[in-house]
């Protein structure tokens, strides 16, 4: 058997008094692509950032190729041929594409005794590295002008520049629409094929089984399950994840009650929401979905007129939205908290007011308040004293719906509110928002995974270019290639 | 747990360094203890513990005021020209006033049209000693007619404790009510720790931010005219470098430059370590161009703190 190309044996890390990492074995064989899944905390970010020399582990070996190295520094690992392709994208935003592509050694010629970069050099560079990758931008473009996309095979052509044994994606596809996930896809089967060995970290299983030959379960930082291509599919990764079989939402058909929030005007993208509802918002980047939400939270400048039970209100900043029963969960987390201030502070942060008793916060109310919430939603740990950073993505997007379940909204604005969260916190949020609804709330929940709409939402508007295509409902039954179609993708 | 621990101690850091320095000084040279000594301490610290508390909002809330020094000349100086006119309560009135209006500028600029608060505050530290110069034409104002009584402010006691040293330290324990018992104190924890997400949370940002400047400028305006019953009259040069030393003691009172974290008490704490540092090598007769060296020292040392704590 080839030696692999990079393996990790019995790998112990600790930090304080958490065992992040223990005893793990894993490998990465040349011309595969291995899957490393788990919820959050599990120790996949731990183990990927020990092979990418960010952190050294306790006890155990890492070697490349059969013979074993210590990295010292990030740098080590990188010249040693190991990438790792983070969810943040380490790119220069005001620089070009080729600029970027050849930060490290720009090509230089000799101008007058100087050197001097070449230009067109470094542009011919650029044009190659993205070849390999299908992709054919203007190599002058700002990086800050691509889409995320754009930027993530920029980021992998420039891995690929340098020697690469070891390509690391961390939740690759978690900002990428399904078009962009093909190509990403492509790309990383033929670097399969060139023999680099592929470490793949995601959330999204169904990913997972279309496109890794193996796959490896982390839970509590041990090693749960390894599975080989075919001897695995989602429902058993999750088992293996949580330590318990998968457990659906019960959507008992509600009858959808009173028009909640509805546009007055004549517009390709209004909404109407009812009170019992979860309406979904289907669409590609760029289909408008993210601005149907922005427009109904006031946060488009412009200001918009919608009617709410009580009468026509125009919508021209949040608090506008926020008076009248609406609130938001944003897609990204920290639009949502502030994350140096505590998990109490920041549930109340929305509701000072009505807690205000002669100019003063009243304290215990609070405090009844952020307990009853805490337990609801199951917020762990159970200490409202701790700051929000300090809570994983799945607790912290709980914090985020429990601002608003404080203030008794009528309607819930969700933008992506299960991204980057573990399969059971994300059960837990969709029975919560089944809740919310069942007790007369409305909900629009917009989100890029289609099953997560099919799973939980009564209707499923789809969205392309800023227009509703369709409408679908439960009760007709989800078609899924009739979604895939109206949203265009 | 143990995260929590050692936030803590992290926490008490500024008044373990007060401590350690007082204690040094003090076995050094016996004439830090005296009460003179201390009176005095404690008489410099006060009009710059007033300074420090507005900065201290103004941090807390994500921004930042370099205009704060001359805000002080300009206040003391309308004070003392205001009150030989019309009295010491138009006379302070007219100094708080001032210092509200500068703020009140600086907070408008910075919060409405979103310049740089590190900009727009040089801008008005420069515009704003020219005024005073402009208004005294560069010499003392009031020190032939200033009000006996305002006078003895500046000097007098109460309960043995000088009438300065009351003032910061009223104002401290109710603004530190304001920060952490009202809905508006938590409002200015949340925009500085994050705008975004208090914004959309319903925080009216803006008016939240423009409003810690009018705190900042108001309170170098207390400082004015405090400092100008102590001179007995209104200094056009006064309060140069002011604004260096209470960032400087607030940062050290262990405030991140990046907002949303600091308390106004340890800001206080802070001006005692810059104020006791500097009486300290008075004491033991360190050169004055080596004091200079040494409080710069600190206060890199103070913002290199700030660095490792928040990459911790």
């Amino acid at each position: 058997m080839a030696a692999a190309a990079a393996s990790a044996r019995g790998i112990f890390k600790h930090f304080g008094a958490t065992h992040a990492l223990s005893s793990v074995d894993f490998d990465a064989m040349p011309g595969e692509i291995h899957a490393l899944v788990g919820e959050n905390g599990a120790g996949k970010s731990t183990l990927v950032r020990i092979f990418g020399g960010v952190h050294r582990a306790d006890r155990g070996e890492i070697s490349l190729d059969g013979s074993p190295c210590r990295f010292g520094s990030p740098h080590d690992a990188i010249v040693a041929g190991i990438v790792t392709i983070p969810q943040e994208l380490r790119l220069v935003p005001a620089l070009s594409i080729a600029e970027n592509l050849t930060l490290d050694g720009p090509p230089v010629r000799r101008l007058l005794g100087l050197s001097v970069i070449d230009r067109n050099a470094m542009r011919d560079r650029a044009r190659e590295a993205l070849a390999q990758l299908d992709f054919a931008p203007d190599p002058d473009t700002r990086v800050d002008r691509l889409s995320f996309a754009e930027r993530q095979l920029v980021a992998i052509a420039k891995a690929l520049r340098r020697r690469c044994r070891l390509l690391i994606l961390d939740e690759p596809t978690a900002a990428l629409e399904s078009r962009e996930i093909e190509r990403l896809f492509a790309v990383l089967g033929r670097m399969k094929q060139q023999g680099v060995a592929i470490v793949y970290v995601s959330h999204r299983l169904d990913e997972v089984v279309a496109l890794a030959d193996r796959c490896t379960v982390l839970r509590d930082g041990r090693v749960a399950a390894h599975r080989e291509r075919g001897a695995f599919a989602v429902a058993d990764l999750v088992q293996a994840m949580t330590g318990r079989a998968e457990t659906g939402v019960a959507i008992d058909t509600p009858v959808a009650g009173d028009v909640t929030l509805e546009d007055t005007g004549e517009r390709p993208d209004a909404i109407r929401l009812r009170a019992n509802e979860v309406l979904g918002l289907a669409g590609l980047l760029g289909s408008g979905a993210d601005r149907v939400l922005r427009r109904l939270f006031g946060l488009e400048t412009a200001g918009n007129d919608v009617r709410t039970r009580a009468g026509v209100v125009r919508l021209a900043h949040p608090t506008d939205a926020i008076r009248a029963g609406i609130g938001m969960v944003p897609g990204e987390r920290r639009l949502g908290l502030v994350m140096n201030l505590s998990v109490r502070d920041n549930i109340l942060l929305p509701n000072l007011d009505a807690l205000t008793r002669g100019g003063r916060i009243d304290r215990a109310a609070g405090d009844r308040l952020v307990t009853g919430l805490m337990e609801l939603l199951d917020i762990r740990p159970r200490d409202a004293s701790l700051r929000a950073a300090s809570l994983s993505g799945g607790n912290q997007q709980k914090v985020i719906l429990a601002k608003w379940l404080a203030r008794n909204v009528a309607v819930l604005l969700l933008d992506e509110p299960t991204q980057g969260v573990d399969v059971a916190a994300k059960a837990q949020i969709h029975a919560l928002v089944r809740d919310f609804a069942k007790r007369g709330g409305a909900v629009l929940l917009s989100s890029s995974d289609l099953a997560e709409l099919t799973r939980v939402c009564d209707s499923i508007c789809t969205l392309h270019r800023g227009h509703v295509t369709a409408r679908l409902d439960r009760t007709a039954g989800f078609d899924e290639a009739r979604l895939h179609a109206a949203i265009g993708g | 747990m143990t995260m929590h621990k050692r936030f803590n101690l992290a926490g008490q850091i500024p008044l373990i360094t007060l401590v350690a320095l007082c204690v040094f000084t003090a076995l050094l040279t016996p004439r830090f203890l005296s009460p003179l000594n201390l009176t005095n301490i404690l008489v410099q610290s006060s009009i710059m513990a007033v300074i420090a508390i507005g900065m201290t909002f103004v941090i807390i809330g994500g921004g930042f005021d370099l205009s704060v020094g001359s805000t002080v000349a300009l206040a003391g100086c309308v004070a003392a020209m205001v009150m030989v006119k019309f009295g010491i309560a138009a006379g302070v009135l007219a100094g708080v006033a001032t210092g509200a209006a500068v703020g009140l500028a600086n907070g408008l600029i910075i919060a409405s049209l979103g310049v740089n608060p590190f900009i727009t505050t040089l801008g008005t530290m420069v515009l704003v000693r020219g005024l005073v110069f402009l208004v005294t034409g560069g010499a003392p104002v009031g020190d032939d007619g200033m009000p006996a009584a305002f006078i003895a402010f500046g000097s007098g006691r109460f309960l043995g404790i000088h009438y300065l040293v009351w003032v910061p330290a009223i104002l401290l324990v109710v603004l530190s009510w304001v920060m952490h018992a009202t809905p508006y104190g938590r409002r200015i924890y949340a925009t500085g720790g994050n705008r975004e997400a208090a914004y959309l949370s319903g925080v009216p940002v803006e008016r939240i931010v423009a409003s810690t400047y009018v705190w900042c400028g108001a309170l170098a305006g207390v400082a004015g005219v405090m400092l100008a019953a102590r001179l007995q009259s209104g200094q056009p040069t006064a309060g140069e470098f002011y604004e260096l030393t209470a960032i400087a003691a607030v940062v050290l009172g262990g405030a991140a430059l990046h907002g949303g974290e600091g308390l106004l008490y340890k800001s206080i704490i802070g001006v005692f370590i810059m104020i006791v540092l500097g009486n300290s090598l008075n004491l033991l007769n360190v050169d004055s161009y080596w004091q200079r060296v040494a409080i710069g020292a600190v206060i890199i040392a103070a913002a290199a703190a700030d660095r490792l704590r928040s990459g911790r």
